[in-house]
């Protein structure tokens, strides 16, 4: 198998981990409108994921930077630029106090990012499979 | 005597389903009739009803009371001798004993219910007869609309202390019919009287929808308190948790109760009928939750998770160079001592701790037998310890003497003091070690910006951000640990309160977080020094009074609404916890909260139900639960919506609004924000109600709004300006969240007197207290050169003096020879032996004694050709003048007649 092969089976996985952190937060969001988490609980639950979250998605930009994945940069530029701003402004963390007037908020930017991961999570697999069968060939 | 088991031989009571109340049969006869048999000798049942104010008989008095009030002259209805067969008139059975506001012959009425109501909040018959003949409304005819063209009426200032407009409520609305049922609008009040029954009829009116409440406001020395429920027995609805209220209604026979907010029907509990001290069967309709709409439950157990914690107070004082120099520190020390005695401390359970700070932290054993007290410092600020396990927080009874020994001493220990620096985050993580377990108050004293440990801020001010779009960066928190630490505080119930005097930048805006998320009070005494005496006279007054005042402790407040309507934004000091539950760590008085409101579905009931409730335990260790219940109803008339509006609440909301609107976005846009709501105000009103050109109407009851909204945008808080401190901003910001309306308005709209040329009446004692000046409209075309005016927003007095006062004038005031002798600035002002200085004292008095609040403005003489900032300050008070870069109140108008004409309507 080769280089690219790896990165996008890597990418897949990635994917699918971060749909999943989206599932969560969104679980969570409405879990806080049905006042079966309070909202001190919610944020410290909530920001221990938002670094991770980042953070991988960051690490999956820079991998396709190193395998010289444009299209798939292009792709990822857009989120990339908007939570590395979300970081540098200082953010990033769910306010406890502010959480009831932001959550509608949050819950729309975690649905977009779903949707987005969804969509990138099937552009990776047909990417995986076409690298695997170039692989085979 | 309405119970149905005390009936005459030959009588049968039936519980009447459609007229919830007992139709009673004589078997012999077949007479039917809805008054207890036993109660048709009159004469009798009255001369019972006087001695016994509180008599078991009010569903019965309703009727009488009501016949006769309707028959009868009022000076007849107060002779005791008046005929019996006023009163045997029958009451048809398909007109409800309701109350009819009003009607003027009615007076009679509300005093006799005043007098048998006696544990009540006033709702002054005086007051009311105002109210309706200043609206020259009566019967049971909706609301009337009056539009009043704008451009051509100039603002009464005595609009702004008309009392809403009443409420309608359908008839049979009440069990009772009590006029106390709904809660008095000082305690819950909405911004319209009749609420839309769709949300596209209050899209279309553009009235704001929100409840502006004030559960723990204050009662004044003639005020009966809030009635209380002693017997735990509390019926609550099973499915939304409602309390049983006015509003609701029995049904089977009255063993059942049908919910106001869900419709469930819910069990009558057992002993809802039981008298458990005398153990004897009671009369259901004497219970003060039937008939009041505010009201207070004592909590049983199932209310409280641990035993109601003591009141504890841990007071944080800043012992650093500048509290010493301005005198704070010792001002402070002198006011707790002095007030020790005021501290509620009714069960010996109050507990004490006092510790200071500057670099370091200052800790005080104080023990019960010793009245040396020993210090203890830390001076390692970045991992917090407390010294001591014990006798550091103590009991007031029991440790007294050291108390009082230290507080004598304290400024003392410290009077040499040349430290500069404060670890006021360090020191509050401290207090909150000491009080964690059980909660309680913290009290900041402090006079310097917190440059060590957690939470310090820096000098972040830079005046060349005042003015820009960046300035609101300024007016949010600087430092995380403000936000965080005010979190933890809310969990563990300990709520902070901030007293600040720094002469520089303090960063306000920071520092009353922690207050704003746990529910305390913000003070700002900005440049406070105690070598004046009007400085000290204002703090010390304030201090003792907000140290006196009774506090309600670990409070958790909900707010219930019908079906249909949905809580959708909350402002004041809490800690949102859940979607429509508060956790509030204290319940301080004469705060305010707004709630705004949004329709979700079609409302088809003919009236809503608003409930407020706040668990909380009360400064002598009892749960209680006080439930502030209004009722409002609902129609589908856009003219009705706005002949019920009321501008007060309105104008608070928007206030509030503003505060949010500014921390989110920018100053600017809180700006536009208020612009567009009476923009649209009033473009909806032309299009729905008016359609005559060339003037700008609005409803007659609304008609202060644009010159309120105006003031609004002309307060220090919203103001465009590069001159105005963000500390000041700040401070606005929080009275604004907080203030009552009844303090919330003057500061908005300033009370403006003439003193030199006022009637000779005023500053005398009269019926209700002194007699105040007319007040006069904010505009500097007013003021003569000659005059004394006097210029107050419930806050800060102003006493102008005319350049050509004449000397007998300065005399009579000031016991000066001449204009040139006075000085201005902050003033005592001298009481002199002549009548005039006099009645300006008492004038003076009663404004500062008059609101509720533990407020006490100082007095500022102002000269006409004096120094031109305080000049400026005391004219800025006159919103009708055009300011530096905001319009008079004409140019106003015409900016939103401009604006609406500009829409294409």
């Amino acid at each position: 198998m080769n280089g690219e092969a790896w990165l996008f089976i890597f990418a897949v996985l990635a994917a699918a981990a971060l749909i999943f952190t989206s599932v969560f937060f969104i679980v969570s969001y409405s879990d806080l409108e049905t006042d079966y988490i309070n909202p001190i609980d919610l944020c410290n639950r909530l920001n221990a994921f938002v670094i991770p979250e980042h953070g991988l998605h960051a690490f999956l930009c820079l991998l396709f930077l190193l395998g010289f994945q444009w299209t798939c940069i292009v792709i990822n530029a857009p989120l990339l630029a908007f939570n590395v701003n979300k970081i540098i402004t200082n953010n990033w963390a769910h306010d406890a106090t502010e959480i009831f007037r932001t959550l509608g908020g949050h819950k729309k930017e975690s649905f977009i990012k779903l949707a987005f991961y969804l969509m990138c999570f099937f552009y990776y697999l047909y990417r995986m499979i076409v690298a695997l069968i170039k692989d085979d060939v | 005597m309405a119970e149905p088991n005390q009936l005459p031989p030959g009588w049968e009571a039936h519980w009447d389903q459609t007229h919830q109340r007992f139709l009673y049969v004589d078997r012999e006869s077949g007479q039917q009739q809805w008054e207890h048999p036993l109660e048709n000798q009159p004469q009798l049942a009255f001369a019972q009803e006087r001695q016994a104010p509180v008599a078991n008989t009010k569903r019965r008095q309703y009727a009488v009371d009501q016949a006769a009030a309707y028959s009868e002259p009022v000076a007849q209805y107060a002779d005791s001798s008046y005929p019996p067969q006023n009163i045997q008139q029958p009451v048809t059975p398909g007109y409800p004993q309701t109350f009819t506001p009003g009607e003027p012959q009615q007076q009679s009425y509300y005093q006799e219910q005043q007098q048998q109501y006696p544990a009540q909040p006033a709702y002054g018959a005086g007051q009311l007869a105002d109210q309706f003949s200043g609206l020259g409304i009566g019967g049971q005819k909706p609301l009337a609309l009056h539009s009043v063209n704008l451009l051509t009426t100039p603002p009464n200032p005595l609009e702004l202390l008309a009392p809403p407009p009443p409420i309608r409520l359908p008839p049979g609305a009440s069990i009772l019919d009590s006029p106390l049922a709904n809660a008095d609008p000082s305690y819950m009040r909405c911004t319209v009287g009749a609420i839309p029954k769709t949300a596209a009829l209050r899209t279309k009116s553009k009235v704001p929808l929100a409840l502006v409440l004030s559960p723990n406001r204050s009662l004044g020395a003639t005020e009966p308190p809030v009635p209380v429920v002693t017997d735990t027995v509390i019926a609550r609805c099973r499915r939304c948790r409602t309390f049983i209220n006015p509003f609701v209604q029995f049904v089977d026979g009255g063993s059942r109760w049908k919910c106001c907010v869900c419709n469930m029907n819910n069990e009558v509990p057992q002993l809802f009928d039981w008298d458990s001290v005398n153990n004897v069967q009671a009369d259901r309709w004497s219970r003060p939750e039937l008939s009041n709409g505010v009201v207070e439950f004592i909590a049983p157990t199932e209310y409280m998770v641990r035993p109601p914690a003591p009141l504890t107070y841990v007071f944080l004082v800043d012992v650093s160079h500048s509290a010493v120099q301005s005198g704070m520190l010792a001002a402070a020390c002198r006011t707790i001592l002095e007030n020790l005695d005021r501290i509620p401390n009714e069960e010996a359970r109050t507990k004490i701790a006092i510790i200071g700070f500057d670099v370091a932290l200052y800790f005080f054993t104080l023990l019960a037998d010793a009245t040396e007290p020993s210090m203890l410092v830390v001076s390692d600020v970045d991992d917090v310890f407390l010294p001591q396990p014990s006798d550091i927080l103590v009991n007031l009874t029991e440790a007294r003497a050291a108390l009082e020994a230290l507080l004598a001493k304290l400024p003392s220990f410290f009077a040499e003091s040349q430290t500069i620096g404060s670890a006021l985050g360090p020191a509050l993580q401290a207090g909150f070690k000491l009080i964690s377990n059980t909660g309680g108050k913290m009290v900041v004293l402090t006079a310097s910006l917190p440059t060590l440990g957690v939470g310090a801020l820096k000098a972040r001010e830079d005046v060349k951000l005042l003015g820009t779009p960046k300035e609101s960066t300024l007016l949010q928190a600087g430092d995380t640990f403000y936000k965080t630490f005010a979190i933890e505080c809310s969990r563990a119930t300990v709520s902070v309160d901030m007293f600040l005097f720094a002469t520089t930048y303090q960063d306000v805006a920071s520092l009353s977080c922690l207050p704003h998320y746990t529910s305390g009070s913000t003070f700002y005494y900005p440049g406070f020094n105690a070598a004046r005496v009007e400085d000290v006279k204002t703090f010390v007054h304030e201090f003792g009074e907000f140290l006196a005042s009774p506090v309600g402790l670990e409070v958790l407040t909900r707010i219930r609404a019908s079906t249909g309507l949905h809580r959708s934004s909350f402002h004041g000091n809490f800690f949102l916890r859940s979607t429509d539950l508060l956790a509030m760590s204290a319940l301080p008085q004469d705060h305010s909260y707004v709630i705004e409101l949004e329709i979700e579905e079609t409302i088809n009931a003919p009236y809503v139900v608003f409930q407020c409730s706040n668990l909380y335990t009360t400064a002598f260790g009892e749960r209680r639960i006080r439930v502030t219940t209004l009722a409002l109803p609902t129609t589908s008339n856009i003219s009705e919506i706005y002949a019920s509006a009321d501008q007060v609440a309105i104008a608070a909301y928007l206030a509030n609004k503003a505060v949010e609107r500014t921390l989110t976005h920018k100053l600017e846009d809180a700006r536009d924000m208020v612009t567009k709501v009476v923009t649209d105000l009033l473009n909806a009103y032309k299009e729905t109600v008016t359609s005559a050109g060339g003037q700008l109407a609005i409803a007659h009851n609304l008609q202060m709004l644009p010159l309120l909204a105006l003031g609004l945008l002309k307060h220090v808080a919203l103001r465009p300006s590069a001159q105005i401190p963000s500390d000041l901003r700040a401070y606005a910001h929080t009275l604004f969240t907080t203030l009552p309306v009844q303090r919330l308005i003057p500061y908005l709209h300033p009370t403006f007197y003439a003193l030199h040329n006022m009637p000779p009446e005023c500053g005398t004692i009269g019926e209700h207290g002194v007699i105040l000046p007319p007040a006069l409209p904010l505009s500097s075309e007013y003021l003569e050169r000659h005059g004394l005016y006097l210029m107050e927003d419930g806050l800060t007095i102003f006493l102008w003096v005319g350049r050509d006062a004449v000397p007998q004038l300065m005399m009579d005031v000031f016991d000066l020879p001449a204009y040139d002798a006075l000085r201005g600035g902050k003033y005592t002002l001298p009481l002199l032996e002549n009548a005039f200085s006099q009645r300006v004292n008492a004038v003076i008095g009663k404004i500062r004694e008059m609101r509720r609040g533990v407020y006490y403005p100082p007095l500022y003489v102002v000269k006409d050709d004096g120094e031109p900032s305080l000049r400026m300050w005391a004219l800025s008070t006159l919103i009708q003048d055009r300011g530096d870069q905001t319009p008079s109140y004409q140019q106003w108008l015409g900016q939103l007649r401009d604006k609406i004409a500009s829409t294409g309507y």
